[in-house]
């Protein structure tokens, strides 16, 4: 839930208004692509929704907490319980193998079982024979999903993907989003999805335009049902 | 928000921190070198230190030859001083005294140090004599099968010679063997053996003449027991079970107050050998500690790298809900396993030197190393390494803090900075006093300590503002039209560029470097150099009062010869303004004058070679209550001014004089000189000998010896050039010792150096790849690099110069209170060296950054 967010910042020539003003309540379960040109403020709206950037006015709520009264270490608790992140570098840990690069969100918030429960996330995305595996001994497509696991083995209410094809060929991208999508919807995880990709943005419920830092323009599609569909 | 459980969080710890140090310990690598360096040349000092120390504890009955011994100079102990000492329990008498060994023809003589021994000695210990024998069947007297002409004269020829053992080097000063005979005073001995080992050997043996040990006997044949001549009655004694010296030293005290004889008891056995070895270990000491303060400087580096290289991980892990605290404890753990791993070899190292170096510090060594394990040093080396580590770990550490986990929806991170956290100022700058109190404490002379926290810290704000200087003035330049100088400067002042810390660990090393090289230079010259031109070839002593006019004859005779002589005696400081001197309040640095006793004089006129400090010179015809003249730099260490109270023991009588004068001695010269110089009126009485220097040419050496051994058999030649040369061979060990240590400084500083080419290395590679795309030739991009770096080399060159500079004319002149000379050859090679060293790891990071494959650099991902 966003209320007349703005984000400012500093630059070398001078104050940059990144965000002004936008407004947005999205559902439990919605999947909302964000879509715009470059430097129109989608990835900075995700990280203000991810607590990685405080902003300048207006509130920010996630599952209930507002933001702006958080300091450092709660946001950092706070996405380890309620926000997973797929980046479009991927961003594994490269001294970590899979199953623990997996597994660190769990690690993170003391479960003992994380390594089996990063196992069956593992598994679900299709890389049950590659636990044990370093990200450089994995393809894109594989670190990809990785990272997909990663973002959802702690079964988070929020899932923000930020151009989570954008490193990936065309098949290999459609081969993650369909996992992304299947572990969306096997978790019943809201979903945010920042692309270029009007394709990719047809398979969410919800369509967002940003120019500029404002909102241009929201548009659902008949029902999420449709919206899957039309994925499809 | 909840925060983590703290067991979680531990745990959590060891896991993150395992598992980054799968990434290898490439980037630690100096980190771990510098570490081992410097903890490693702490660990071994002090451990060799120790082992030297425990090494004189152990033997140190033996090398007083006694649980105790009373020193009684010119005189043996009356009646009820013998009485007195033969009833408190084993005793032995010892007579020492300079002389000289003759050839039975004549042709050779040499300055021995000679020791009579009766039947007692030695208490501890034993005297090893090749061939293997009795030390008393190598001395008794014997019919001699063979007496040459020379010898045998009057009655001891017809009974026989007696016996000497002597050590190795008397044979190849006079070229003699076992079995042959020579001359001492007026006997005539048989060498009979080698002295293999000695307990009690003195030092000062080493630089004035070989030990030659002769039975009490013999000696009343010698004649060399005259009045006055230097002779030290040494009463040695091995208390019954139970009793204690220090006791023991109180009654005889009490019971004695006027002998005048200096008593030590076993716990403090070779003063001066201790001092020296001290000295020594704590310059070793602290050219150790700037080494590890300088590879602290790479360690801060590596940190720095590791985190700035660690970037993404730390920003994935706070994406994924890591709190800072624990991405910090993870990555603080991870260096300080690895600083851990790199102190444990380095105290294995430290701790094994001992042994290992035992076997080639022997023979060089006047003192018997005792190696064992101390665990003492090696604890205050490990602690050292551990806040060097901590304080020049937290800070570049405290960076993780300023990592945002945004950084990851970005190209590059934010260099925005935020300041340094309060937590890291604060925990630096309890690490770096925790540093300078332990090695405050942790060394013997907290002067000197002192002095050297100063100028280290001095060192770090000089080079860190100078440093400063450069990114700031680089920054600030109008760019050259030159492209490879406008890249250089470019260079130097880009985000994250380590030129502050090159400059610093550079800096200081290089320092240190020239500030030894000059202090040995300074010792250097003060021995080879400036002596012999003004030195005198000879000191003759115990020249009796009627032998002078037959000396100055001799003198006379030969061409180029001139001398002068002053009246002799010895005599210990006893009492500082009425207060015995054991009591006394009294600097280290002039604890030696009251140590033993000092030769004195008198005189009408201010000595040569002596300026006044303070007071007023005495009339040439004075004669009045007793006047002393004293030393100015032992007076301010003693608490003594003009018009204080000094009194000296002279053959069992105290005279308490007042303090008329003080002069500054210019020791260097080598001429006529004394501590203590009397007013006229006071000591012409007192049985005396004469001390003559005789300066001549070299050739005339020779025959001065000859002619003066052969007249006068009482009377000792101590050859400067051979003491000289035996200094200079003391000082050519130490020199090896000093330079090893600093060898390990530069070590630091180049490993330094080589770790931040070696982290700049990905930068200057695709670099040179862009460049080289642009159009630019390798030579181009090599000008570039090598501008940087001959623009560091020199800056810092310059810097340290002049600090390196200042701390050597400080130790020289304020340490070792001697005379400065500047050396700028010394200084030149000390700073070329250094800026060579730099550009040609520049050159070498260069090299290989032009040879890269510009492909892969060029791709993403």
């Amino acid at each position: 839930m966003l209320e007349d967010v703005h984000l400012t910042l500093a630059s070398p020539a001078g104050p940059v208004n990144i965000l002004s003003g936008v407004s947005l309540a999205v559902e439990p379960g919605e999947t909302v692509a964000i879509i715009g040109p470059s430097g129109s403020g989608k990835s900075s709206l995700l990280m203000v929704m991810a607590g990685l950037e405080r902003a300048s006015k207006g509130h920010v709520r996630v599952a209930g907490e507002d933001l702006g009264g958080l300091d450092e270490d709660s946001l950092a608790r706070l996405r380890r319980r309620h926000i997973g992140i797929v980046f479009q570098a991927f961003h594994l840990i490269p001294t970590m193998t899979a199953l623990e690069n997996a597994a660190m969100p769990l690690e993170l918030a003391g479960h003992r079982d994380a390594f089996a429960r990063a196992a069956d996330g593992l598994a679900a995305v299709g890389l049950k024979e590659r636990l044990a595996h370093y990200p450089a001994q994995l393809s894109g497509g594989e670190q990809q999903r990785v990272a997909i696991a990663r973002a959802f083995v702690a079964g988070p209410d929020l899932l923000l993907a930020d151009e989570p094809t954008g490193n990936l060929d065309p098949a290999t991208g459609r081969l993650v989003i369909d996992c992304l999508f299947a572990e969306q919807a096997r978790h019943g995880t809201t979903l945010i999805l920042v692309t270029h990709d009007p394709t990719l943005a047809e398979r969410c419920a919800r369509e967002i335009h940003l120019y500029g830092g404002q909102i241009a323009a929201d548009r659902r599609a008949a029902s999420p049902e449709a919206g899957a569909r039309r994925a499809r | 928000m909840s925060a983590t459980p703290p067991f979680v969080r531990l745990r959590l710890t060891f896991t993150l921190a395992r598992r980054e140090l799968r990434g290898g310990i490439a980037g630690f690598r100096v980190l771990l070198f510098c570490l081992f360096l410097g903890v490693g040349s702490i660990a071994a000092i002090g451990s060799l230190d120790r082992a030297a120390e425990d090494g004189i504890k152990a033997d140190a009955k033996a090398l007083l030859g006694g649980d105790v011994e009373a020193r009684l100079l010119y005189r043996p102990a009356g009646a009820a001083e013998a009485r007195f000492l033969a009833a408190s329990g084993r005793s032995s008498r010892v007579v020492t005294l300079r002389a000289m060994a003759r050839r039975g023809d004549g042709k050779a003589a040499a300055l021995i140090e000679l020791k009579a021994v009766d039947a007692a000695y030695p208490l501890y210990g034993g005297v090893a004599l090749s061939p293997k024998g009795p030390l008393a069947a190598a001395l008794a007297r014997s019919p001699h099968p063979n007496p040459p002409p020379s010898a045998g004269e009057g009655r001891e020829g017809q009974r026989g010679l007696y016996g000497a053992a002597v050590e190795g080097a008397v044979l190849d000063r006079l070229g003699l063997k076992l079995g042959d005979t020579v001359a001492i005073g007026e006997a005539t001995f048989v060498l009979r053996a080698i002295i293999e080992r000695e307990p009690d050997q003195s030092f000062g043996g080493l630089i004035f003449g070989p030990s030659v040990i002769i039975s009490e006997k013999a000696l009343a044949a010698t004649g060399l027991i005259a009045p006055g001549a230097l002779v030290a009655y040494k009463y040695r004694l091995r208390l019954p079970p139970g009793a204690a010296a220090a006791a023991w030293v109180s009654r005889a005290r009490a019971l004695f107050p006027e002998a005048g004889w200096q008593i030590k008891t076993a716990d403090n056995a070779a003063p001066a050998l201790r001092r020296l070895f001290a000295r020594v270990a704590l310059y070793l000491r602290l050219v150790g500690l700037s080494a590890l303060l300088v590879g602290g400087v790479g360690i801060g580096n590596a940190v720095a790298s590791h985190v700035a290289q660690k970037t993404p991980t730390i920003a994935i892990l706070k994406c994924l809900g890591a709190e800072n605290r624990l991405v910090l404890a993870a990555y603080l753990l991870q260096i300080l396993t690895l600083a851990l791993a790199a102190l444990a070899a380095a105290l294995v190292f430290g701790a094994l030197l001992p042994w290992v170096a035992l076997p080639f510090l022997d023979p060089l060594l006047p003192l018997p190393l005792a190696p064992a394990f101390f665990p003492g040093p090696l604890a205050e080396a490990a602690l050292l390494g551990i806040l060097a580590t901590l304080a020049f770990a937290l800070w570049p550490l405290a960076g993780i803090g300023r990592v945002p986990a945004a950084a990851l929806f970005r190209d590059t991170v934010d260099p925005a900075r935020r300041q340094v956290p309060i937590w890291a100022i604060g925990m630096t700058a309890l690490a770096a006093l925790g540093l300078a109190a332990l090695l405050v404490l942790g060394t013997g002379d907290r002067r000197v300590a002192l002095y050297f926290v100063a100028g280290l810290a001095t060192a770090f704000v000089l080079f860190t503002a100078a440093g400063r200087l450069v990114v700031g003035a680089a920054r600030r330049l109008p760019r050259p039209r030159h492209p490879a100088l406008r890249l250089a400067i470019a260079n130097l002042c880009r985000p994250g560029a380590p030129t502050v810390g090159v400059v610093v660990s550079l800096g200081i090393g290089l320092s240190v470097l020239i500030a030894i090289a000059l202090v040995e230079g300074n010792i250097a010259r003060a021995v080879e150099e400036r002596l012999p031109k003004e030195a005198p070839a000879f000191f003759f002593i115990d020249i009796q009062p009627d032998q002078l006019a037959g000396f100055e004859g001799i003198v006379r005779g030969i061409p180029g010869a001139r001398f002068r002589e002053v009246p002799m005696l010895r005599g210990r400081i006893t009492r500082l303004n009425g207060v015995p001197a054991d009591r006394a309040k009294v600097a280290p640095s002039a604890r030696w004058a009251l140590d033993s006793d000092r030769g004195l004089t008198y005189a009408a006129r201010l000595p040569r070679g002596s300026t006044l400090a303070a007071g007023k010179w005495w009339p040439p015809d004075y004669r009045g209550p007793p006047l002393v003249s004293f030393a100015a730099d032992l007076a301010r260490g003693m608490g003594l001014k003009v018009g204080d109270t000094l009194s000296v023991n002279l053959l069992g009588r105290e005279i308490t004089a007042r303090i008329a004068n003080l002069r500054h001695i210019d020791w260097a010269r080598l001429g006529i000189n004394f501590v203590l110089v009397f007013a006229p009126g006071t000591l012409e009485a007192a049985p005396q000998t004469h001390l003559a220097a005789v300066y001549l040419p070299p050739a005339a050496e020779g025959r001065l010896v000859r002619e003066v051994s052969g007249h006068f058999p009482n009377v000792s030649a101590i050859g400067v050039r051979e003491a000289l040369a035996a200094v200079g061979r003391v000082l050519a060990t130490i020199g090896i010792a000093v330079r090893l240590a600093a060898l390990v400084t530069v070590a630091s500083g180049t490993l330094v150096l080589g770790g931040a080419v070696a982290a700049g290395h990905r930068r200057r590679v695709y670099d040179a790849v862009v460049l080289k795309v642009l159009g630019a030739t390798r030579g181009a991009v090599a000008r570039a690099f090598l501008f940087e770096q001959a623009i560091l080399g020199l800056l810092v060159a310059a810097v340290a110069s002049l600090f390196g500079t200042l701390a050597g004319y400080v130790v020289v002149t304020r340490l070792m209170r001697a005379e400065w000379v500047f050396l700028p050859a010394s200084l030149a090679a000390a700073a070329a060296f250094a800026t060579l060293l730099g550009l040609g790891f520049g050159f070498v990071g260069t090299w290989a950054a032009l040879g890269a494959k510009p492909a892969p650099y060029l791709r993403n991902g």
